[in-house]
């Protein structure tokens, strides 16, 4: 393994944290090889002059912002041509794993996503451990050589330390034959009415609230409790199927997944769907009436009473702790 | 016009996961195997679709053990669909999602459509290349976390949305295309018994092992293989927090999220 191609993906701040932990990736099976970073879109490489990759290939097109996946393989494979790499990182995102699945046949190579912990061998041998089964089973992988692609889960792999200098970057050359590939066909953009924080696949710690508020009057506890974390902010499925809170909110099975670094549930029973949603979060918080709610099963902490409260009382604490006012934080 | 909907064979909800005795995979034994998931999501879609443009074909396949790829192809048809082509796994040949593409792509060349629908990821792999990965074999663009496809009229265009970080984007495109849907956005329908009985007598089209082997040769070398499959350990229930006070609830929670657990912001 020498050498290992990361997609840098952009937000509307700069470059995606998934995209920071995949160079810390590529960097582990990179095998002594350069780390290249792939910057698409508008503008020159400032969004990612902290990150800690060998050298940036940029292609500065604003039309690009939005590119489709096709694209996106297109140029990941011109990116590895350019740089001699035969390995490929992208942040397992809803885009990049649409990337990935082209990619794989485009450029063949063997590739595997949601991946959450691997060994990279002396002798060039890759083993990949990914959750299956919403979390409920594991699988260990081996990918033959020589050219891989890899999504690590975001949250799964730490973010490498920033690099003290800006990396050297080059425009990369547009393949051939790339003007004719599809582009996204984007018409416009409606945002999640309502929604504040970050976003429920990205956010290190989500605060989620069940059928245990009783009323969608009090779900501004939860949210609270959310805003004095950072949080992103989730629901049950009782919650969003009565309308308290739109269905982007839900999280499990028929919802959302999330594996955050903290996962918060808030009057929420535990039904085996909502489980399956947020089990591979690493430390799980339940605050539930009833002690004997299965939530408590998979928890790692516990705090049995009245939300309501608890719910301020908590919020008060952690404000005071991380030095927030009465306002909310920025 | 033909609608294409890839449905795969997975593990009905309330199975009690076990690995096989070698370790390296799900034991099949006594597993039901159901159309679940973003598979239902997806087959709910085309028969939208075919509701709102008359003269639509919707047809589902399943690549898979043929005793299972039936199954739900039964199913599909019971819910709707006017045809199923069941894609034979050769035996013994490697489960990785860029095989299942190859074999996919090999009965869409067969029984090709101006639309393929699937669902986002399965429930059972998750890894969610088999719909980019056909689209690519195809030459056709794909559609990611999308919601609610309509076709323009004469289904040479269609709306979308996706459902991506933040919002919903709206999308419209050419056919031919591959859309990856979303799950449990569309209310899927229940098939009705004397739907579920006429299926039992459907006729199937059948893509033989020994084609699907011919035309996943080529990806053989690269496919994943499969050294452990595993439970994780039981967790061991909720280290329950002591308190008098909601005040010291509170404190006690923070103290050991920020010193014991290390996730405090």
């Amino acid at each position: 393994m020498t050498g290992a191609v990361v997609w840098l993906e952009r937000t509307s701040t700069g470059v995606a944290g998934a995209s920071r932990e995949a160079v810390g990736v590529a960097r582990s099976i990179a095998g002594g090889g350069p780390v290249v970073g792939l910057l698409v879109g508008a503008g020159g490489p400032s969004a990612a002059e902290r990150i800690p990759v060998d050298r940036l290939l940029l292609v500065d097109a604003p039309g690009l912002a939005d590119a489709s996946s096709a694209q996106l393989a297109a140029l990941l494979a011109a990116a590895a041509a350019a740089s001699g790499a035969d390995s490929m990182v992208l942040a397992g995102t809803a885009r990049g794993r649409d990337v990935v699945g082209r990619l794989a046949v485009r450029w063949g190579a063997a590739a595997a996503t949601n991946v959450t912990d691997l060994v990279a061998g002396g002798s060039g041998e890759l083993h990949v451990t990914r959750p299956v089964f919403g979390g409920r089973a594991s699988e260990t992988l081996e990918l033959p050589g020589p050219r891989r692609i890899l999504a690590p889960r975001p949250h799964a792999f730490a973010e490498p330390p920033p690099a003290s200098a800006a990396p050297p970057s080059e425009a990369l050359v547009l393949p051939d034959g790339f003007s004719a590939l599809p582009g996204r066909g984007m018409e416009g953009f409606e945002p999640t009415v309502g929604s504040k924080g970050p976003e429920l696949g990205e956010a290190s710690i989500v605060v989620s609230g069940g059928r245990g508020l009783r009323t969608p009057e009090s779900f501004h506890l939860v949210e609270e409790l959310a805003e004095s974390l950072g949080a992103a902010v989730g629901a049950s499925r009782a919650v969003t199927d009565a309308g308290w809170r739109p269905s982007s909110y839900q999280v499990g099975q028929t919802g959302r997944a999330v594996s955050p670094q903290l996962y918060i549930a808030v009057g929420i029973s535990g039904a085996i769907q909502h489980i399956v949603g947020m089990v591979s979060s690493r430390v799980i918080v339940a605050i539930n009436s009833d002690a004997q709610a299965p939530i408590f099963k998979v928890a790692d902490y516990g705090i049995v009473g009245d939300l309501f409260p608890i719910l301020p009382a908590l919020t008060a604490e952690i404000r005071r702790q991380r030095g927030l006012t009465g306002s909310a934080p920025g | 016009m033909e609608i294409a909907v890839l449905v795969k064979p997975v593990p009905d909800a309330e199975t009690r996961l076990r690995p096989d005795p070698a370790g390296k995979g799900l034991d099949p034994e006594g597993v039901k195997w159901v159309l679940a998931g973003y598979d239902e999501s997806a087959v709910e879609q085309a028969l939208l679709l075919k509701e709102s443009a008359p003269g639509t074909t919707v047809r589902a396949i399943s690549y898979g053990p043929a005793v299972r790829a039936d199954e739900v192809l039964r199913a599909a048809i019971a819910l709707g669909c006017d045809r199923a082509t069941s894609v034979e796994a050769p035996a013994g040949v490697a489960d990785d999602p860029l095989v299942t593409a190859a074999a996919l792509h090999l009965a869409l060349s067969r029984f090709p459509a101006s639309l393929v629908l699937c669902g986002k990821q399965t429930g059972d792999h998750e890894s969610g290349l088999v719909g980019p990965a056909v689209a690519e074999l195809l030459a056709v663009p794909e559609y990611g976390v999308a919601v609610n496809v309509r076709l323009d009229a004469g289904g040479a265009e269609m709306t979308l949305q996706q459902s991506v970080e933040g919002g919903l984007l709206r999308l419209r495109a050419k056919l031919p295309a591959l859309v990856a849907l979303q799950q449990a956005w569309n209310d899927p329908r229940t098939a009705k018994l004397p739907n579920i009985l006429k299926s039992r007598k459907a006729p199937i089209d059948r893509v033989p092992a020994a084609d699907v082997a011919a035309a996943v040769a080529a990806r053989l070398p690269l496919a994943t293989r499969r050294l452990a499959f595993r439970l994780p350990p039981p967790r061991t229930g909720a280290k329950m927090i002591e308190y008098k006070t909601p005040e010291e609830a509170a404190q006690k929670l923070v103290r050991i999220l920020r010193e014991k657990a290390k996730v405090f912001p």
